[in-house]
């Protein structure tokens, strides 16, 4: 173990552990945590709650809602249930009082969702991502959307990011600079920054057929990243889950391995270092002839991954091997491994890690100084609604911070609110381990 | 059931899996076609005249054979009454199952490229299908062994309940699952005491064949099992000979009931023969107005048109609360004009060619019956077997129509849209078949009650009706659907043997010995 290595973690990590909790500003976000804090140690209650916000939007009015909401309630077993809920259980429930629950709890979930949405489209949420600017946060923004299962579906998806690309390009011209995000040692950062899904590119994703997909994706790609050259805007392809990682790869290849696009726009891509094989789709990515001889380096955002649930059931089904470790601390010794790997890439990449996790962030930012990096060469990231402490941290010690920033209805966007929240109140949640746990625990080498 | 694990399906997203695999098939290719043999202890008789070929390329022949005549099955029933299979230990007989499961699981990539062959199914279908066959030889090879069931017992007496073997069992398949379905059957026969003369379906008989083969290997008494390739008439003569005792078949309702009606005809019958019979649906999936569409729509369209709708289990008609039905029709149009039609060796292929040309000019009478009422339609490939997947509009059917009322076995599903779930339940009972059911909905009481009120063998909620898995989901249908065993559930072991009650009394000059 390298002594001085770990000595600069923890010293690191007490500096942002030391933050000022800035919840107090916004009470909300603060009532928000405490009631999903309350649902730890509680499961069948905080599956019934899920359940129902993951299908509140799809009611139709309060009294639909109401009815959804006890029918989950009335299934909690042997937990205590909160008093506010308590009527629900009642064998008869009148209308009215369904009807009351429901136009309660469509604002209540509203509110959640915006923790972690930052508005319906665009447009809606640009006052957000300006006053994320001015306290020194860049963004890269996301748009949740509902699965691509047509051709006008990929069509309209392709469309919605055209028009943001645009919409972005056009806002951030006007913000003030900001040094460290506006440029590192390779140039000029781009403040339009749309993270893209494939899959909602093409409707034809077929994991036994990548070719497939990614050929579809790629035809719909070009144009996109043609305006992303000529607006100076930055593209970033998303990764998703496992049966979708080949499509992925292969589309991103053919595309960024023509000539077209050697020097503009700047791009990116994801590595999971969940994956077992995490290693290897480093090595591919980065002797890629989409990746070498680019005259703006490349965004390798790294990133534990999303879809740990997802993979482990689909492989439990099928009698497979998971493509994901097993064990958390494998996933953090991994993620250590390529943080190592890519910061001393960083000559022919960008570097962007992105994690809540004290120790890996710590530990990204201590291997970084330690080779001689300056803060301008290392950017970290986090997702809106669950790392604003730590992006308020990461800032102080001088480092660009970057938002991922979802934007959408909320009827879209509840997949990827029920998979925050499902993050956020788990016992391996950042915020809940900050409760729980020692600085020390939390500290501890992966490896 | 202790110890029972699915056997792992090949994880085909994988390249060098799909590589091994089409390896697998190149190397099937050199041998074909295959010379099947009429099986009748052990000896083989090749004859001639008879081919299955490749639906999605007629040309490519498969198999070439002659059909077994009524004078093999006589041999072979002779030899089945003389057998002492049904005398050997049960432990034994379980045994030969499990070394036959790891035969098939050695040649599991040519089994599944057989599979993919003769009967044009699509790889990861295939592949669920031979690892199906593997899951019911293992799974009941365990279920014989844990048979014992302890009765009540009294001061003084002992009660035992035994199982004996039945006598023989024709086991009558269908092309459909031409490896699984035949393997589940006759293995079940085999496993419970009973020889089995096996007819495959004439579209399939390589996959029957290899499937005898592998179980004599495995030690299956050359007596006790007979393959008897061959026409509907040898099925018949079957199913009408007195000295079978149980009838194991899958297929249509119609000729499931034919055979109920023919079963026991015969002058000199001497039992009341099991019948066993897994038959077609008419299934239904209702969506709810709460529902996720980004789930609901492709598991529908997976659960119509996987295997171009050839699935007993396939989804036929979609019942949608009129809140979503719009949305869910639309969204469903754009998937199914996506869906690529093409080769079952393709691994990018959605709906292959329809088995026979009989199945392309039956889906073509459900076609002209739905015009006019046309949602989409996928582009056909170019070849005699294969037709354009259809959505249709139920709601623009006459009301009479064979469309929303008799199994297609084709890649066309109908939408209709209903008030509510309570509407579309009344539909679904309206039909008398009930195999498989499915249910998107989100809120769980609305859940419960309609469950209640769904005739299906096997319901569905939130995910694809097809794809049982054995030991998961015991397969089987209600109604016309078939006479109730559930294949790979616990119970279905019990339909292939006789019940003993055996009491013995113990007390012995007042006191029990």
């Amino acid at each position: 173990m390298d002594e001085a290595l770990e000595t600069r973690i923890r010293e690191l990590a007490e500096q942002l552990w030391r933050v000022e909790p800035s919840s107090w500003r916004r009470p909300a976000v603060a009532l928000g945590r405490r009631q999903l804090g309350s649902l730890d140690g509680r499961p069948a209650l905080r599956s019934a709650m899920f359940r129902f916000v993951d299908a509140a939007p799809a009611c139709r009015g309060p009294l639909d809602r109401g009815a959804h909401l006890r029918a989950f309630v009335r299934e909690v077993d042997g937990e205590p249930i909160p008093p506010t809920l308590r009527p629900l259980r009642s064998r008869v429930a009148p209308q009215p009082l369904l009807a009351a629950y429901g136009l309660a709890s469509g604002p209540a979930t509203a509110l959640l969702a915006r923790q972690f949405i930052a508005g319906r489209d665009v447009r809606s949420a640009t006052r957000n991502l300006r006053a994320m600017w001015r306290q020194g946060q860049a963004f890269a923004l996301d748009l949740l959307g509902e699965s691509t299962v047509s051709e006008a579906e990929a069509e309209a998806y392709s469309k919605r990011c055209a028009e943001t690309l645009r919409v972005l390009s056009e806002v951030t011209s006007e913000w003030p600079e900001q040094p460290l995000l506006d440029a590192d040692l390779h140039g000029r950062l781009p403040r339009a920054n749309l993270s893209i899904k494939l899959t909602a590119l093409t409707p034809l994703l077929r994991p036994l057929a990548p070719e497939v997909g990614a050929a579809d994706a790629a035809r719909r790609l070009t144009p996109l990243l043609r305006l992303a050259r000529e607006l100076g805007a930055h593209v970033h392809l998303d990764m998703e889950d496992f049966d979708s990682r080949e499509t992925l790869l292969l589309a991103f290849e053919e595309v960024l391995s023509s000539e077209e696009f050697r020097s503009a726009p700047s791009v990116g891509v994801v590595l999971q270092a969940y994956l077992r094989d995490a290693d290897e789709t480093l090595d591919r990515i980065l002797s890629s002839p989409a990746m070498t001889g680019r005259e703006v380096p490349p965004t390798i955002r790294l990133v534990k991954g999303a879809y740990w649930d997802h993979e482990s059931v689909i492989a439990g089904q099928r009698g497979w091997e998971a493509p994901v470790w097993s064990q958390k601390r494998e996933s953090d010794g991994c993620f250590e491994r390529l943080t190592r790997r890519l910061v001393d890439a960083r000559d022919s990449v960008r570097p962007a890690i992105a994690t809540h996790n004290l120790r890996s962030l710590a530990h990204a930012i201590a291997y970084h100084e330690q080779r001689g990096g300056t803060p301008a060469e290392l950017e970290l990231q986090v997702l809106r609604g669950l790392g604003d402490e730590l992006a308020e941290g990461v800032a102080r010690l001088g480092y660009r911070v970057r938002i991922y920033t979802p934007i959408g209805d909320l009827v879209a966007g509840m997949a990827y609110l029920v998979r925050r929240l499902l993050e956020n109140s788990s016992n391996e949640g950042f915020l809940l381990r900050q409760r729980h746990q020692s600085l020390d625990a939390l500290l501890e080498a992966p490896a | 059931m202790t110890g029972f694990r699915n056997h792992p399906m090949l994880e085909l997203r994988r390249p060098e899996v799909r590589h091994d695999l089409t390896a697998a098939l190149a190397a099937l290719d050199r041998e074909l076609p295959l010379q099947p043999e009429t099986l009748v202890g052990g000896e083989g008789r090749r004859g001639e005249g008879e081919t299955s070929t490749d639906p999605c390329a007629p040309e490519r022949v498969i198999a070439r054979l002659g059909w077994a005549g009524v004078d093999a099955a006589e041999r072979a029933l002779d030899l089945a009454l003389a057998s002492s299979w049904p005398v050997r230990e049960p432990d034994d007989r379980a045994g030969v199952l499990e070394r036959a499961a790891d035969l098939l699981d050695e040649r599991r990539h040519r089994m599944t490229a057989l599979v993919v062959r003769e009967v044009g199914k699509p790889w990861e279908d295939a592949d669920a299908e031979v690892c199906e066959a593997i899951d019911f030889l293992r799974f009941y090879a365990l279920g014989a062994r844990e048979m014992a069931e302890e009765l009540v017992q009294a001061p003084g007496e002992r009660n035992e309940l035994r199982l004996r073997p039945r006598g023989p069992a024709a086991v009558i398949s269908p092309w459909n699952f031409p490896l699984s379905i035949p393997c589940g059957m006759v293995s079940a026969a085999l496993v419970m005491g009973s020889p089995v003369l096996f007819k495959p379906a004439e579209q399939s008989p390589a996959c029957g064949w290899e499937l005898a083969r592998l179980l004599l290997e495995a030690g299956v008494d050359a007596d006790a099992l007979a393959l008897l390739p061959a026409a509907g008439d040898l099925g018949r003569w079957l199913v009408a000979e007195p000295r079978i005792a149980t009838i194991a078949f899958t297929g249509s309702v119609a000729v499931g009931l034919e055979i109920q009606r023919r079963a026991h005809e015969a002058e000199d019958q001497r039992q009341i023969k099991r019948i066993v019979a897994e038959l077609g649906g008419k299934n239904c999936v209702l969506v709810d107005s709460d529902v996720d569409l980004d789930e609901a729509v492709p598991a529908v369209a997976r659960s119509a048109y996987g295997y171009g709708g050839q699935k007993c289990s396939a989804a036929s008609r979609a019942l949608v609360h009129e809140g979503v039905a719009d949305r869910f029709a639309e969204r469903l149009a754009g998937a199914v004009e996506l869906l690529r039609v093409g080769p079952a060796e393709d691994f990018a292929t959605d709906v292959p060619a329809l088995i026979d040309p009989d199945a392309v000019a039956k889906f073509g009478r459900y076609a002209d019956a739905s015009k006019g009422a046309e949602l989409a339609r996928a582009k056909p490939a170019g070849g005699p077997q294969y037709v354009a997947p259809l959505l249709v509009d139920g709601d623009r059917l006459p009301a009479e129509t064979p469309v929303l009322r008799e199994e297609i076995f084709g890649p066309l599903l109908t939408v209709e849209r209903v008030r509510d779930l309570d509407e579309a339940a009344d539909r679904v009972q309206d039909l008398p078949q009930a195999l498989t059911a499915g249910v998107f909905s989100r809120q769980p009481d609305r859940i419960d009650a309609l469950i209640d009120r769904l005739p299906a063998g096997v319901v569905y909620v939130d995910r694809a009706i097809t794809g049982a898995i054995v030991g998961r989901q015991p397969f089987g249908g209600n109604r016309l659907s078939g006479t109730g065993a559930r294949a790979g559930g616990r119970t279905y072991l019990r339909h292939f043997a006789d019940e003993q009650v055996v009491s013995t009394n113990v007390v012995r000059h007042g006191v029990v010995l």
